[in-house]
């Protein structure tokens, strides 16, 4: 245990038992209970040195995440996680097209070269209204069009609000990508290219990896690091924290510095979702590009 | 217009690829026997969890043209205090693809631990092709961070530290009070960042009234201090019963358009399958009728 | 009398070997079906990568092939079905020709489909794990009903031909007496047979019609059920029929002319059959035309944002050439030769049909692909090839490889069976006989 070389980093937070309020020692087991009541004692017990400098037994279930995390049944990942509804706030203000969000996303998911899950567009509503950036992915639709059409439940919607693709099941018709108004899916034109490590790894949908040659691939929201509690890797990666990730019934999102109450946040920043007149009901909120960071600067100069 | 890459230039550019990577490590080969190796630094952090467990997080990374870059599997070995002796090994690790790499801290390293408030964490690096060994040191004092309520929604926290042999209040420390959420801490109230008083308390009002709780309303609420230069990551929680009920009405097995396959609605199964039988069932009636003209020829 | 008019009438239309033209003719199209298939060969080897699709035009000449190989699919519907149920008998020595087309025509489109995905090796997956949500399963069940109807409507006719072919075992050989016999030697021309077979022919009549309606409106749905500018209509189906009804009788006339020619049929194929089947060419691309117009004029008033640039392009920008050209040797052109009486000749007819066939097969690549390229969010951030469509030689020579394949089916059929039905000819000719003499 303690010579893990897990990649996961650990949250031990959830560990203690409730009522204890101090460090004083506590010398019963109090790792029994957890808060998060999705958790279940495993029974596989764990020696650790406590702060006290005593040595205690942890049910491995309780570290959070468990240091190897159990791998996943399709099934599991085609159902999603319980008691979640993911969403995303991106902050168009403080968007300077760094492009840390993207080249974290392809490195992650290895993507092909010519790929990219993540765009940042340069976007002006009219010839008179100011330009801005606009980081676009999935948005994660709750009436999703692309699963609509999809001829072989090869992409989902799930309990927890994200819309994955499995590539192991997809028979590359496309339909789903004529269907998406946000031309948020790609399709794998060729193999993604990966070394033979990531190539060898078994598929998982809800990790993406590898991209299968013949199959549409997207944005998926990053459930593997939800689940271990941590931030979708474009958020994870943007330097000026324009985005911010959370759990609708949490009703809290967080760019890993700054944490707010969703619903106050989307009130008086006063969020908006793309294209809400076709009815989709995305995931994602933007809050408007006003009182902007940075100047607009696009060196391509070329806006389509 | 044209395809990524045509089949003949693809193979042409793996060739190309293997000289690049043969001819680049050619010289790195060489000058890694001569001259000096690339510089990896080793970040340490130590984090105290609700004063019950703690552990180390590892951090491997290199510069290179002027920025750090995440260096991956390099193997750590961990000791306790200074002395990097076999004696104070506590474990070793590898960092993972992000050059993180993580240590609970074992029972082996209670003899060490019990001894001192002032304690070091060393990691060592074993060398490899590409780096020197190289040594990631943090020396932090032994702390607790205390977490209560008051009537009234009052959150109370209350930082002390190991001084001697004395648990002595902390003046000076920042800390955030918040509800723990997915990936983050949402803060009590509007202030982001909390500062501890003379008798290391610090005291926060409660403001996110029907904030959605578990399906009790329970809440959890941690103080933490970050990354301070003493007493390195303090957290601590409490969980209180001010939140609103979560309650949560899923669509998911709802049959729509959109749902997964055998949920699609009602109508839409009637139709289809109305539809379906009515012309298969002409069909076959006609199938039928083949077979029936070939009984009427066989007599 | 009669018998011997009787023994004419067979002979002129028993199936015949190929001649000169006919083995040049096969083997020119042997050879760009295997072309066709070395290309698709390529294609599974290394990918899709090898074609001219990316992200923003993901579908390309594929999908436009399929949606024209389902379009003239329908011919076989209008010809055998509408017009034998409105009593009108001139059409009965097209009957053949048209269910023919129509059961290559959609064989073809259910490859063609197969040839466009990712990953054709999963195609079990649509039966394995089939969605009834998705315009895509609605259109595998209705192509296949389309298919075995068709097939159907192709074999009850045939059964007292095959009676007749049966008889003439030396001339025949030996397979494909064993296949005659096989597929019809229960046939004895007993009353009771006949009745049986009228009526199957009847409901199978009807039943086409709103089958062949599905598939057509169905594949149309494949497009009209997503958001984008173009494809964004609820006139789609209707719009995509009488296509389909235009480019099929087109198809139709060509076939006529070559057979006619060809097999020295110009009694049973006969300018009056030129003459009605332009008239119907024309009521159908004056029906079409009136739907473009509606298809097109309608948003260009409007003008909305998303639909200007893909309006545009057709209108005046880099899609014109192809738009105009469509729209004029598809409906136009042959419009103006067919409302003429002498246009109505058979080289004539011919050169129309043909105009109908190629303008229509380019009117369904703008139907798909110019749609592709004009998406709600600007086409950004992706290599320059990403932006532009032209399809690589493996699309074409796949795609050229499939029409050749449609005619090989056709033409192997003429081969193998008289492509103007005999008996009901004979009926034809007695009962007009039987006329005159009253």
């Amino acid at each position: 245990m303690s010579q893990n070389n897990s990649r996961r980093d650990f949250l031990l937070s959830g560990l203690v038992a409730s009522g204890v309020v101090t460090g004083c020692a506590t010398k019963s087991n109090v790792f029994e209970q957890s808060f998060d009541e999705q958790v279940k004692p495993s029974g596989k017990m764990v020696k650790l040195l406590s702060v006290d400098g005593e040595v205690i037994e942890v049910d491995e279930a309780y570290l959070k995440p468990i240091p190897e995390m159990p791998t996943i049944t399709n099934e599991e990942e085609r159902i999603g996680i319980p008691g979640r509804k993911f969403v995303m706030v991106i902050d168009l203000s403080r968007c300077k097209s760094l492009k840390k969000c993207q080249a974290a996303c392809d490195y992650a998911h290895h993507l092909h070269p010519d790929i990219n899950w993540l765009k940042i567009y340069p976007m002006q509503d009219a010839e008179q209204t100011a330009p801005y950036w606009q980081p676009t992915n999935c948005m994660h639709c709750d009436e999703p069009p692309c699963v609509k059409v999809c001829p072989v439940d090869a992409t989902f919607k799930r309990q927890d609000g994200i819309v994955l693709i499995d590539s192991e099941r997809c028979v590359g018709c496309r339909f789903c990508m004529a269907a998406c108004p946000y031309s948020s899916r790609i399709f794998n034109w060729e193999a993604p290219g990966v070394s033979g490590k990531i190539a060898s790894v078994p598929y998982s949908c809800e990790k993406s990896i590898p991209q299968l040659k013949g199959t549409v691939g997207k944005c998926d929201f990053c459930p593997d690091r939800a689940r271990e509690n941590k931030l979708p890797h474009c958020a994870e990666a943007c330097p000026n924290g324009v985005f911010f990730f959370g759990d609708l019934l949490e009703d809290s999102v967080t760019n890993g510095t700054e944490t707010y109450r969703f619903s106050e946040l989307i009130k008086d920043k006063s969020g908006y979702r793309l294209m809400e007149d076709l009815g989709t009901k995305p995931s994602v909120y933007y809050l408007p590009p006003v009182n902007r960071n940075f100047p607009f600067e696009n060196k391509d100069a070329v806006v389509a | 217009m044209k395809p990524l890459l045509k089949p003949k230039a693809m193979k042409m550019k793996h060739i190309y690829k293997n000289l690049i990577i043969i001819l680049g490590f050619l010289p790195i080969a060489l000058m890694a026997q001569k001259t000096e190796k690339e510089n990896l630094v080793v970040g340490v952090r130590y984090f105290n969890n609700n004063n019950k467990t703690h552990h180390l997080v590892f951090k491997t990374k290199s510069k290179v043209n002027g920025k750090f870059k995440n260096i991956p599997d390099i193997q750590l070995a961990v000791y306790i205090t200074s002395d990097a002796t076999k004696a104070n090994l506590i474990g070793t690790i590898t960092t993972n693809d992000v050059g993180d790499a993580v240590l609970l801290i074992p029972p082996a390293a209670k003899t060490e631990w019990v001894k001192s408030p002032n304690q070091t964490f060393v990691a060592v690096s074993t060398a490899t092709k590409q780096f020197d060994e190289s040594r990631g040191e943090l020396a932090i004092t032994k702390a607790k961070l205390q977490i209560d309520t008051v009537e009234g929604k009052i959150v109370n926290a209350k930082l002390v530290a190991l001084i001697d042999t004395v648990w002595t209040a902390i003046a000076d420390v920042e800390m955030q009070l918040g509800v723990k959420r997915l990936d983050g801490v949402l803060s009590v109230n509007e202030t982001p960042t909390f500062t501890t008083d003379s008798a290391g308390g610090t005291t926060a009002e409660f403001k996110r009234d029907s904030l959605p709780g578990d399906s009790k309303g329970n809440l959890v609420l941690v103080a933490s201090v970050l990354d301070n230069e003493v007493y390195g990551n303090l957290t601590a929680e409490l969980s209180v019963p001010w939140g609103s009920k979560f309650s949560h009405i899923s669509n998911f097995d709802h049959r729509t358009l959109f749902a997964r396959r055998g949920h699609s609605p009602i109508w839409l199964e009637l139709l289809a399958y109305s539809i379906v039988v009515a012309v298969w069932g002409i069909i076959i009636f006609l199938i039928l009728q083949i077979r029936k003209i070939k009984q009427l020829g066989a007599v | 009398m009669e018998n011997l008019a009787k023994q004419k009438i067979i002979e002129d239309l028993l199936p015949q070997k190929f001649g000169k033209q006919g083995t040049i003719w096969v083997i020119g199209l042997l050879v760009l079906c295997s072309i066709g298939f070395y290309a698709y060969c390529r294609q599974l080897y290394y990918g899709l990568a090898v074609t001219g699709m990316r992200d923003y035009a993901s579908w390309g000449i594929y999908i436009s092939n399929f949606v024209f190989f389902v379009a003239i699919s329908l011919v076989g519907s209008l010809i055998t079905a509408v017009l034998r149920l409105s009593d009108v008998h001139w059409s009965t020595p097209l009957t053949r020709i048209a269910e023919i087309i129509a059961v290559s025509a959609i064989t073809f489109a259910s490859l063609i489909i197969i040839v466009d995905m990712g990953r054709p090796e999963r195609f079990y997956n649509l039966f394995l794990y089939g969605r009834l949500q998705s315009p895509i399963i609605w259109d595998v069940i209705v192509i296949s009903t389309y298919f075995i109807i068709s097939l159907l409507l192709l074999y009850f006719p045939l059964l007292p031909d095959l009676k007749i072919m049966i008889g003439f075992k030396e001339r025949n050989g030996k397979w494909l007496q064993k296949l005659y016999v096989f597929l019809g030697s229960f046939w004895k021309n007993t009353p009771a047979q006949f009745k049986i077979t009228d009526k199957a022919i009847n409901i199978l009549a009807i039943t086409i019609i709103p089958v062949a309606f599905s598939i057509h409106t169905v594949t149309s749905w494949l497009f009209a059920t997503t958001y984008r500018p173009g494809w964004d209509s609820t006139n789609f189906g209707a719009y995509f029929i009488s296509g389909a009804f235009l480019v099929g009788s087109g198809g139709v006339l060509i076939a006529m002319y070559v057979f006619r020619t060809h097999y020295k049929l110009e009694k049973y194929i006969t300018d009056m059959h030129f003459d009605r089947m332009g008239k119907v060419v024309v009521l159908l691309a004056l029906l079409y035309l009136y739907f473009n117009v509606n298809e097109f004029l309608v948003p260009a008033f409007k003008m909305k944002k998303s639909e200007e640039h893909h309006l545009l392009g057709l209108f005046t920008g880099e899609y014109a050439p192809i738009f105009w050209f469509a729209i004029s040797t598809a409906m136009i052109i042959p419009i103006l030769i067919l409302i003429f009486k002498k246009g109505r000749k058979p080289k004539a007819a011919f050169v129309a049909g043909i105009l109908v066939v190629v303008g229509s097969w380019f009117k369904r690549y703008l139907i798909v692909t110019p749609t592709l390229l004009h998406p709600f969010l600007p086409m950004y951030d992706v290599p320059a090839s990403y932006k532009h469509y032209f399809p690589t030689w493996e699309e074409w020579a796949i795609a050229i490889g499939s029409l050749a394949g449609a005619l090989l089916v056709i033409t192997f059929f003429a081969r193998i069976f008289p492509i103007v039905p005999i008996h009901e000819t004979i009926i034809e000719t007695e009962s007009n006989e039987n006329e005159t003499h009253l």
